[in-house]
């Protein structure tokens, strides 16, 4: 009888989700050995870290990190289905969150009609952004990588523009903003604002729709070989464009509801990366909408206790290095799920 | 590099001894305090006080001056704690970040930089922790505002820019199109007209206090455009080494690195909280502490450094002059002021007080760019 | 310039370049060589010709060091040698150009030709590299531009920066596989120039290819390989091409002979599943790629259409399926005009597909076996209420499939991929004769199987037959189409040379239509002559 590691191709579930739990801990010891390494006491920063995530405080930050990581990975990940990357969710970020302030400064009305403009302009302002992409890449094949991604330096000057010149408040900041928005979006059980239980919800129905729609399943075959799909008479390029275009303006949703939910103000750096930090949610959720959930809630917590971390002196970019472990360990574990330990007879 | 600026800093305090200033303030320049009960005594041993910087305290600027600051309040009360994070964004995360320095149990939080809502939200939700702005204009019940009176040294200094410019074309490196970036070029190009009355003003906005890769191009820029001498309001010395290189002058903000350019340095604006910084935290600690809005004077917080090398005995001499004569209690921001279109926008024969310095948001005639 | 008859063999005594003995090559369930026997002379262009999957590649695979033969010796100039790598075989002197060129298109012919070489010097400029290689561009007799990068150059450049590349390794042996395929006629003497001069120096060169006129013109001594065995090495001069024909397919039948089984319904009445008008098809970069063709399949009738591969079988098979759009002509269904239809209106029909590369198009490789098989009727009232998708129905499904098919598939939820390619090809026949109601499409249906396996798909295109469905199987192994159709098309560069009924088929006439020699179409004979 003699042990042997074997490679299965697929992982199984419940090994997969023991390796992420294993990397997920063995990143924190790296880095706590690292941080120990420079001279902090690694232990009483974990104390420190845990106290302030599980105070009031801590628990509406999170609230208010993973509401727009949850969005922003959702729009990587629905892009994702449809075998496209969106690099763009930045931009679309910025754009949505642009034209949600546009109306709330210029359009008079109750909130109660305002906010759902608001939210349609947002939704509406992703989309555009992500528009000139998806057409080049559904009929020039124009790789979607680079467009949504310079699109993102393009919608960032967007924004610092209108907000430094014609949107200015000349109220005086140190940053210059607009004028703060006339409706916020109402706090949820007084915790965080509505933005939070929308955004869930958003995950949710998208998980329904690709598990147990037409539509879904087209778009799963699609998105995993357009050459099938074409063989099996799916429209590929229709669900192509239509994917993209969602993707962008979930991101859009989630900038209108960071400008109204959260900011108030449309200024430059108002997406605080989310944009690129959906795609590791996106990424570690390996494209799951219901994964995105996790994803985003583990790089919330994460990003806020950089926030803590920061406080104790710790540096910034200490905490994206963290962030980086915990994404590699993470891919290591799920190769690694693969194997298996088989006992063989000796042939 | 310490030594050096040892150095220059007890120049600036003898300087600021030598102009009769101390290190009370005067009184004309702090509204009475808000009509609010102070808040309870704290002991030394339990405070816990937090700065939240804009920038890095390595910046040789704004962020270190503050931190200086920060040193003098240790070193007079040694067993109170103190925090500090850099670099904060002006995006919801300065939010997460004060309320962070509230969950530690900080009992005054110093924004050192107008992080507006971002700071009032936390505020008006800890009403037992007292608040600092600095540039700031929405004083609440536990939430302070302190700034400095720098039109006044920028104005001396536009005047020995005035005399050394040979084109009569200034240039300026802004952050934001802001009030004290308004005032800042304002000030600078009112003084340089003082003594050439067709000196003007091109401004580039670079969306940053703190980016000396931009600030370097934007001075290039500026110079390229037929500029021969800089000012700016940046937390670094980006645009001095440009200057340096090229042959032209520059001013400069915050502390003295005239190192970095020893021959285009003229002065710079040159802060100074410690002293402000220890007065408030004694209040605190006494249980006196009620918010204020303060606007430290040339003098008391601010002023211009020393004179760079370059800068001809003459022009010291004029520029000093008229220092003296604020400081003596003549203001030059008297109507009247144009705007660039061409209105008059402070009527002939107006003082304008220190809310509208404070407050300017327009740009004068003779400047372009903002 | 010498001409093949003037040449004399080597002086007696002079051992063969290469000799294979007893060569023997298994993969699981195919015998790829067995008992193959080949000598290379020095001086001599030497034919190796076969159809696909005759164990061609195999044995040239084992000669370059790719593959370790199984049983049998490799001796080169008398001594016996084992490769255990390419490196080794490239050191004994043996070079191989692929059909498909292994170039860096990015880089320039220069640092194409020096790249991976042992004598590469270590630093060197751009300047120097395309002064070495104009000079063994010199030496060696073939013209190439050292600075020009290789996606600039025409197809024929890039072989002969291939063979250079070769060459320059002072290879003795030069294998080339398929050259002239992807050559112009005048390009393609160029080339047969080239490989004169360089075996006139006593070096060798092996010459694969299944174009019967070519290698009459080229070589000098011609083996045949068939089922992965020899079956004659003849002097060119004794050769012609009925024979060669006749040798390539080969007169035993191996399969049953399915023609005659099962109960063949009566004649249905009148009107074909399918006709094809004059149509014409383009490729994607617009080249014509069929022209003109016209075609009918009745109902419970088999139509096999044979041709080597790349002829516009693959155009032909995802025309007949609404997978390509058709630039003119007229396509029925069954009466219908479905000129203008798309791919999902002929599946409605009834019409099943079994694609040519089944990972690349059929299938969705790296989703479940659930996923794969439900991909025709995912829309249909079984899995579907309104827009609705039942992941259970779709897994009951997969189930049926599977059963039917054979395959024994431990978790549904597992990667398509992670099948055996006998398997993948089942499980997507059994899907698609799900839905042939009307007509099945098998492009190359026995790629890549077993005997066994190529059985059991002949058995289940019998069934459908027999069940009124019209058939169309493509294939490379005429023998297989023999067997199983009732009537043979025969394409070449796009168009149908011939149709004619099996059962009076001469084999040696649809080899020669093959080749593009057929008298069903006289008219192209002068284009092909080189």
């Amino acid at each position: 009888m003699a042990l042997r590691v074997q490679r299965f191709p697929s992982a199984s579930p419940s090994a997969a989700i023991a390796a992420r739990a294993v990397a997920i801990v063995l990143a924190l010891v790296t880095a706590g050995l690292l941080l120990a390494a420079a001279g902090a006491q690694p232990i009483r920063l974990g104390q420190q870290v845990l106290r302030s995530t599980f105070s009031g405080f801590g628990i509406e930050d999170v609230g208010l990190l993973v509401t727009p990581l949850i969005l922003t990975g959702l729009s990587v990940a629905v892009a994702l289905r449809i075998g496209a990357w969106n690099i763009g969710a930045e931009g679309q970020f910025y754009a949505g969150a642009f034209a949600a302030t546009g109306i709330a400064l210029f359009v008079p009305g109750p909130g109660v009609v305002m906010l759902p403009a608001m939210f349609v302009a947002g939704a509406l302002g992703g989309l555009i952004w992500i528009m000139v992409p998806t057409l080049a890449r559904a009929y020039a094949d124009v790789s979607e990588l680079i467009t949504t991604l310079l699109l993102n330096f393009v919608a960032t000057l967007l924004v610092y523009y209108v907000s430094t010149g014609p949107w200015l408040d000349p109220g005086g900041h140190a940053l210059a903003t607009t004028a703060r928005l006339k409706h916020d979006v109402p706090e949820f059980f007084g915790l965080v604002h509505w933005g939070f239980p929308i955004a869930v919800l958003l995950a949710v129905t998208l998980a329904v729709a690709f598990s147990f729609t037409h539509w879904g399943y087209e778009v799963r075959i699609a998105g995993s070989n357009a050459q099938a799909a074409k063989y099996a008479g799916m429209p590929f390029r229709r669900h192509l464009i239509v994917v993209m275009l969602l993707s962008g303006a979930i991101a859009g949703i989630a900038g209108m509801l960071e400008v109204a939910g959260t900011v108030h103000r449309l200024q430059g750096g108002i997406s605080n990366n989310f944009g690129y930090l959906g795609i590791m949610v996106a990424v570690l959720a390996r494209g799951s909408c219901i994964g995105v959930l996790a994803g985003a809630a583990l790089m919330a917590v994460i990003l806020n206790s950089g926030i803590v971390l920061q406080t104790q002196g710790v540096n910034t970019s200490t905490v994206l290095a963290i962030t980086g472990l915990i994404l590699f360990f993470t891919a290591i574990g799920d190769e690694l799920a693969h194997f298996k330990i088989t006992r063989s007879q000796p042939a | 590099m310490s030594d050096l600026r040892h150095l220059s800093r007890r120049r600036f305090l003898n300087l600021g001894a030598a102009a009769g200033s101390s290190l009370l303030l005067p009184s004309g320049l702090i509204h009475p305090a808000r009509a609010a009960t102070p808040l309870p005594a704290v002991a030394e041993q339990d405070a816990v006080i937090a700065f939240g910087h804009t920038g890095p305290v390595t910046d040789e600027g704004w962020t270190w001056s503050h931190d200086q600051g920060m040193k003098a309040v240790k070193a007079a009360f040694p067993k109170l704690k103190t925090l500090f994070v850099e670099s904060i964004p002006y995006s919801a995360d300065a939010t997460r970040t004060f309320r962070q320095f509230v969950s530690e149990n900080a009992c005054m939080v110093f924004a050192t930089s107008n992080y507006g809502d971002f700071l009032y939200d936390v505020a008006k939700r800890s009403p037992k922790v007292a608040f600092f702005e600095c540039d700031g204009r929405n004083p609440l019940d536990n939430l302070g505002t302190y700034y400095v009176a720098h039109w006044y040294p920028t104005y001396v200094t536009g005047v020995a820019a005035g005399l050394m410019s040979k084109s009569g074309k200034l240039g300026y490196v802004a952050s934001f199109p802001v009030p004290s970036v308004f005032s800042g070029t304002n000030a600078f190009l009112m003084g340089a007209r003082s003594v050439n009355p067709n000196a003007t003003m091109q401004v580039i906005t670079i969306n940053s206090w703190f980016d000396p890769q931009a600030a370097t191009q934007a001075g290039t820029a500026l110079l390229d455009n037929g500029c021969d001498l800089l000012f700016g309001i940046m937390d670094e010395a980006g645009y001095l080494q440009v200057a340096e290189k090229r042959g032209a002058k520059a001013v400069m903000w915050n502390t003295d690195i005239r190192r970095y350019g020893p021959k285009a340095y003229i002065s710079s604006i040159i802060v100074d909280f410690k002293a402000y910084y220890v007065d408030q935290v004694k209040k605190r600690l006494e249980g006196t502490w009620t918010p204020s809005t303060t606007i430290l004077p040339m003098g008391g917080g601010i002023d211009r450094d020393a004179w760079g090398e370059s800068v001809p005995e003459e022009v010291r001499k004029q520029a000093d002059a008229v220092r003296e004569k604020i400081l003596g209690g003549w203001s030059p921001f008297v109507g009247e002021i144009k705007d660039g279109k061409g209105n008059v926008k402070v009527a002939a024969g107006h003082h304008m007080s220190e809310q509208e310095l404070y407050n300017w948001d327009w740009p004068i005639a003779g400047i372009s760019g903002l | 310039m010498p001409n093949a008859t003037e040449r004399t063999g080597p002086a007696p005594g002079t051992p063969p370049l290469v000799q294979l003995k007893g060569i023997a090559k298994y993969f699981p369930g195919v015998v790829a060589n067995q008992d193959v026997d080949l000598e290379v002379r020095p001086g001599e262009i030497h034919a190796l010709l076969g159809e696909n999957g005759a164990g061609k590649s195999t044995l040239m695979n084992i000669l370059t060091g790719i593959y370790q033969p199984d049983a049998g010796e490799i001796i080169i100039d008398g001594y016996l040698k084992t490769f255990a790598s390419p490196i080794e075989a490239i050191a004994a002197g043996i070079g191989m150009v692929h059909q498909h060129f292994k170039l860096v298109r990015a880089f320039t012919v220069a640092e194409n030709i020096h790249l991976g070489w042992s004598e590469t010097p270590r630093i060197i400029s751009p300047q120097a590299l395309e002064a070495r290689t104009a000079e063994l561009s010199a030496s060696l007799n073939l013209a190439v531009r050292p600075d020009a990068r290789v996606d600039e150059l025409s197809t024929g450049e890039q072989q002969r920066v291939e063979i250079l590349r070769v060459l320059a390794r002072h290879a003795r042996v030069l294998i080339l596989d398929e050259p002239t395929a992807v050559l112009t006629p005048s390009e393609a003497r160029e080339l047969f120039r080239a490989l004169k001069q360089f075996v006139a120096g006593g070096n060798a060169v092996i010459f694969i290819s299944h174009k019967l006129d070519e290698v009459l013109e080229i070589s000098d001594r011609i083996t045949v390989l068939r089922g992965g065995r020899r079956v004659a090495t003849e002097k060119t001069s004794t050769c012609n091409e009925k024979m060669l024909a006749k040798l390539m397919v080969g007169h035993e039948i191996v399969l049953d002979d399915l023609r005659a089984c099962g109960t063949k319904p009566v004649a249905q009445s009148g009107e074909p599943v399918v006709r094809l008008r004059d149509v014409t098809v383009h490729d994607d970069r617009g080249h014509t790629v069929l022209n003109r063709i016209s075609l009918e399949v009745a109902p419970g009738e088999i139509l096999g259409i044979a041709g080597v591969a790349g002829n516009g079988q693959k155009e032909l098979s995802e025309t007949l399926t609404g997978m390509r759009s058709i630039a003119a002509g007229q396509l029925m269904l069954g009466g219908q005009d479905f000129s203008a239809a798309g791919p999902a209106d002929f599946a409605k029909f009834g019409v099943g597909h079994i694609p040519e590369d089944r990972l690349r198009s059929g299938l969705a490789p790296a989703l479940s076996i659930t996923d794969n098989a439900v991909i025709r009727e995912y829309d249909r009232a079984s899995i579907s209420i309104g827009p609705w998708y039942r992941p259970r129905a779709a897994l009951a499904l997969a189930r049926t499939i599977a059963h039917a098919a054979s395959v024994r598939v431990p978790n549904f939820a597992m990667p398509v991929r992670n099948l055996s390619g006998g398997n993948q090809q089942r499980f997507v026949a059994r899907r698609e004769m799900r839905i042939a109601s009307k007509l099945l499409v098998a492009a190359y249906p026995s790629r890549g199987l077993d005997v066994g396996a190529i059985n059991t798909m002949m058995r289940y295109f019998v069934e459908l037959r027999d069940a009124g469905v019209g058939i169309v199987v493509i294939s490379e192994e005429l023998e297989e189409l023999l067997n199983l159709s009732d009537r043979i098309a025969v394409m070449f560069h796009g168009e149908v040379m011939g149709v004619m009924d099996t059962a009076s088929a001469d084999i040696e006439q649809i080899g020669l239509m093959m080749g593009g020699q057929g008298t069903a179409a006289p008219s192209r004979m002068g284009a092909m002559v080189h």
